[in-house]
């Protein structure tokens, strides 16, 4: 009957110093994975409102879309980094 | 085999609930966007057109979705291998 479903029914006092940081590692990594991939989403959300404006026709990126929507990640990265150093200048001043 | 383990369940368990939590985001990304696209003024049932909008648009976005991860995580590379220093 006891199926593995939650963690919460683990019992962790098992684990050994080194499982413990590896277990540790790894949850690091997975929130690292986790974050690209909500940044990913919220990209592509983005891109797409921006880069396919005309009727939908076709199930495949035109010749319009395809390079608009890599430009649109590039430039919007660009924009990202301009942000921060504005508000690094910004913070050296005060 | 699978769950003495409790290190390795835990694992599997957080794998699993980000594949989870991926899927369901662009489900929602699709079901905004193609329908925002397709269906401007919902009548009494889907028509034709619109299915096909539908379908059309389903593939494209997760074209673009693919084109973004490659290009996001390329520029990502980089950046890092560029020493993340704001130069360009």
């Amino acid at each position: 009957m006891d199926s593995l479903g939650a963690a919460s029914n683990l019992d962790f006092t098992k684990l050994s110093e080194r499982d413990k940081q590896e277990l540790q590692q790894f949850v690091v990594q997975e929130s690292q994975k986790a974050a690209l991939q909500s940044n990913i989403h919220k990209t592509t959300d983005m891109c797409f409102k921006k880069c396919v404006t005309s009727k939908i026709s076709s199930a495949q990126l035109d010749r319009y879309e395809a390079p608009c929507m890599e430009q649109c990640v590039e430039r919007f990265m660009d924009a990202n980094k301009v942000v921060f150093k504005e508000l690094d200048r910004m913070r050296a001043l005060q | 085999m699978d769950s003495s383990d409790p290190k390795t369940a835990v694992m599997r368990q957080i794998q699993q609930e980000a594949a989870v939590t991926n899927a369901r985001s662009l489900v929602e990304k699709l079901n905004d966007h193609c329908f925002e696209r397709c269906v401007p003024k919902p009548s009494t049932s889907l028509s034709k057109n619109e299915e096909t909008c539908m379908s059309q648009c389903i593939e494209k976005y997760m074209a673009a979705w693919n084109a973004v991860s490659k290009v996001y995580v390329g520029r990502l590379q980089r950046d890092q291998a560029a020493g993340n220093s704001g130069f360009v």
